[in-house]
């Protein structure tokens, strides 16, 4: 029974050595697709009038699948710390409890609280449907890549929200103090003039033109500032997918000078190199470069 | 008294004045200085807040004498908090306790005590000139929110980065100085007889200039056929400017990023050089760490690859 529930767990978390993990994969993301395809067909009036009974009883089946997914899920989930490590029930609190868990969760399980409670606005249950999508993020690498990168410039991006906000609300001040009297239905307050400046700095050009030659300073002022925000924020993601790469291309080399240490590769580290290729991206030629590299070091 | 009790006395202020200072300057991280930030930092929000609720005329004139009052605390407390610092400074280098002045003069001169004198100063000139603008005031209220800066360590390495690549910035910023210059004079020549109303001057092109490098429209449509090459001319700049101005941004940050990491790898070999690990050096590298805002990934690769270097030296 336990090595069939590791079996299992290994499947869902998509292992790279299982060729069934992958075409459960394949089949999940399909459903994923043509569930969101269902929602924005059933959308359009004409298509939801003559396929109605087909959409239903899909989503129907959707919901049974997903379901079992997540049963399954949360079930063989209880194998992936052993008994000394917390037991069963803590790879499931991991999950149930993680984004992807409550994702899973909140994209299926509205559905029977529509059977018990069929008063419910469909609405809210049809956005909550759409949730679906994001059940592929976990299948997708580079957008968990792409978090890993900011969550590793989180500071830099906490710098540049913290400028932003001192940014819009100086501006906005300076503009309220400047054309209050003049345009009052645009600039009385500070909250209305914040409106005015959120458009200038994102856009370049705000809603509101200036009448006094202060504003028209602080409105280009504004816009300059604007485009310093958008220029470091660009920069930090580049800084942030750049570094990203250098650290995974340092962290294979790493791994290659162990296996090249003791003078030869046997074919567990080969297989340890090939995923480690796989899981970083790397091509075969950067991988051909870092172990001349290596090669020539040690001569 | 005697002159050994007024020693014992003097000794006693000293230190009193240093503890102000490590409270205040935030120096050695402990709970005193900690709770003082954060008590500061709410107080300026608060302040912040209470300026964009003002600015409601409905709320203004309902709570007026609320506002009033909480202006005047604020006040008291940021006064109170100038003096200390200032009074305090004075026992920024203990090494040399004669020379007070020193620090406190940095302290007085410095971003931050300027930010902090002119957001709570004008407060006083309003009392002894009654007459005075208040628009101009309230300006001078809303820097406080610099005061926060003080607290965002993250601000810091914005600072920095920037810092490390000021001449490309500079060379950035001389260009859009330059081509402001050339295309606003070039547009006023081109379109001034056909638009007088829209390009009566130079400046008046500089700001057509500039709304269109920040907007990519400059709010007027050229009517002449060189007119229409200079716009066109100005937007690609446009592009080219934020292009420039974006990569310079990306290279600082890749650069310190960098350097914060060899500046780690350093320590670790260092830390590593004896072959073993005492709790202290571990404080410190968690200290470094966390300073550097630097994840637990990528310490543990650092870690990893000094690892693996070492263990080749030791098989050579």
């Amino acid at each position: 029974m336990h090595s069939f529930q590791l079996y299992l767990m290994e499947i869902l978390e998509g292992s790279p050595n299982h060729r069934v993990s992958r075409y459960v994969e394949w089949i999940i993301t399909a459903v994923v697709l043509l569930n969101c395809s269902a929602v924005i067909l059933d959308s359009v009036p004409e298509v939801h009038a003559q396929y109605k009974h087909f959409f239903h009883e899909f989503e129907f089946w959707s919901v049974m699948f997903f379901t079992a997914e997540y049963v399954l899920r949360v079930w063989s989930l209880g194998a992936k710390f052993a008994g000394g490590e917390g037991g069963s029930w803590k790879g499931r609190y991991q999950y149930i409890f993680s984004i992807f868990g409550l994702v899973d969760f909140f994209a299926t399980m509205p559905h029977y609280l529509h059977i018990f409670f069929p008063a419910l606005d469909l609405r809210i249950l049809r956005v909550l449907r759409l949730l679906r999508i994001l059940k592929l993020s976990k299948y997708n690498t580079a957008l968990q890549d792409l978090f890993h990168a900011i969550h590793s410039e989180r500071r830099a991006f906490g710098s540049a929200a913290f400028l932003l906000m001192i940014a819009t609300i100086v501006s906005a001040s300076l503009m309220h103090f400047a054309e209050g009297h003049e345009q009052p239905q645009y600039f009385g307050s500070i909250p209305h003039s914040i409106y005015w400046s959120i458009v200038t700095i994102t856009s370049g050009y705000g809603n509101v033109e200036p009448v006094t030659k202060a504003g028209e300073v602080i409105a280009l002022l504004t816009g300059f500032l604007g485009v310093c925000m958008a220029a470091i924020m660009t920069g930090i993601v580049a800084s942030a997918f750049s570094n990203q790469i250098a650290r995974k291309k340092a962290a294979y080399q790493t791994q290659l000078r162990l296996v090249l240490a003791d003078g030869m590769v046997s074919s567990a580290e080969r297989e340890t190199l090939k995923n480690l290729q796989r899981r970083y991206r790397l091509s075969d030629a950067q991988v051909q470069v870092f172990i001349d590299e290596a090669e020539k070091k040690k001569i | 008294m005697s002159s050994n009790e007024i020693q014992i006395a003097s000794g006693r202020l000293y230190k009193l004045k240093r503890r102000t200072f490590e409270i205040l300057d935030g120096t050695i991280h402990d709970s005193a200085s900690k709770a003082c930030e954060i008590f500061i930092a709410v107080l300026v929000i608060a302040n912040v807040l209470a300026i964009i609720l003002e600015s409601l005329q409905d709320l203004h004139d309902a709570y007026a004498q609320y506002f009033h009052w909480f202006d005047m605390a604020s006040v008291a407390v940021f006064s109170a908090e100038y003096v200390l610092r200032v009074w305090s400074c004075g026992a920024k280098y203990p090494e040399r306790p004669s020379s007070a002045w020193q620090g406190r003069r940095e302290y007085l001169f410095s971003a931050f005590g300027i930010v902090d004198f002119a957001s709570t100063a004008p407060f006083y000139l309003q009392l002894l000139f009654p007459g005075a603008d208040l628009r101009v005031l309230r300006m001078f209220r809303l820097m406080r929110i610099f005061k926060l800066s003080r607290y965002n360590s993250a601000m810091d390495d914005l600072i920095e980065a920037i810092k490390s690549e000021k001449e490309s910035f500079s060379s950035a910023l001389f260009l859009l100085f330059i081509s402001c210059l050339l295309f606003s004079s070039l547009m006023y020549l081109i379109e001034n007889h056909d638009q007088p109303d829209v390009f009566p001057s130079i400046p008046a092109a500089m700001h057509w200039f500039i709304l269109t490098i920040i907007s990519g429209w400059g709010n007027v449509d050229p009517v002449s056929f060189l007119g229409v090459v200079m716009v066109v001319f100005t937007q690609i700049l446009a592009i080219a400017l934020a292009a420039i101005l974006t990569g310079v941004v990306a290279t600082a940050y890749s650069a310190q990023v960098q350097r914060r990491e060899a500046v780690y790898e350093m320590e670790v070999r260092e830390v590593l050089a004896d072959g073993v690990l005492s709790a202290e050096e571990k404080a410190k590298l968690k200290a470094l760490q966390a300073r550097f805002g630097m994840t637990d990934e990528q310490v543990a690769a650092i870690a990893d690859q000094v690892e693996a270097e070492r263990k080749e030296a030791a098989r050579a």
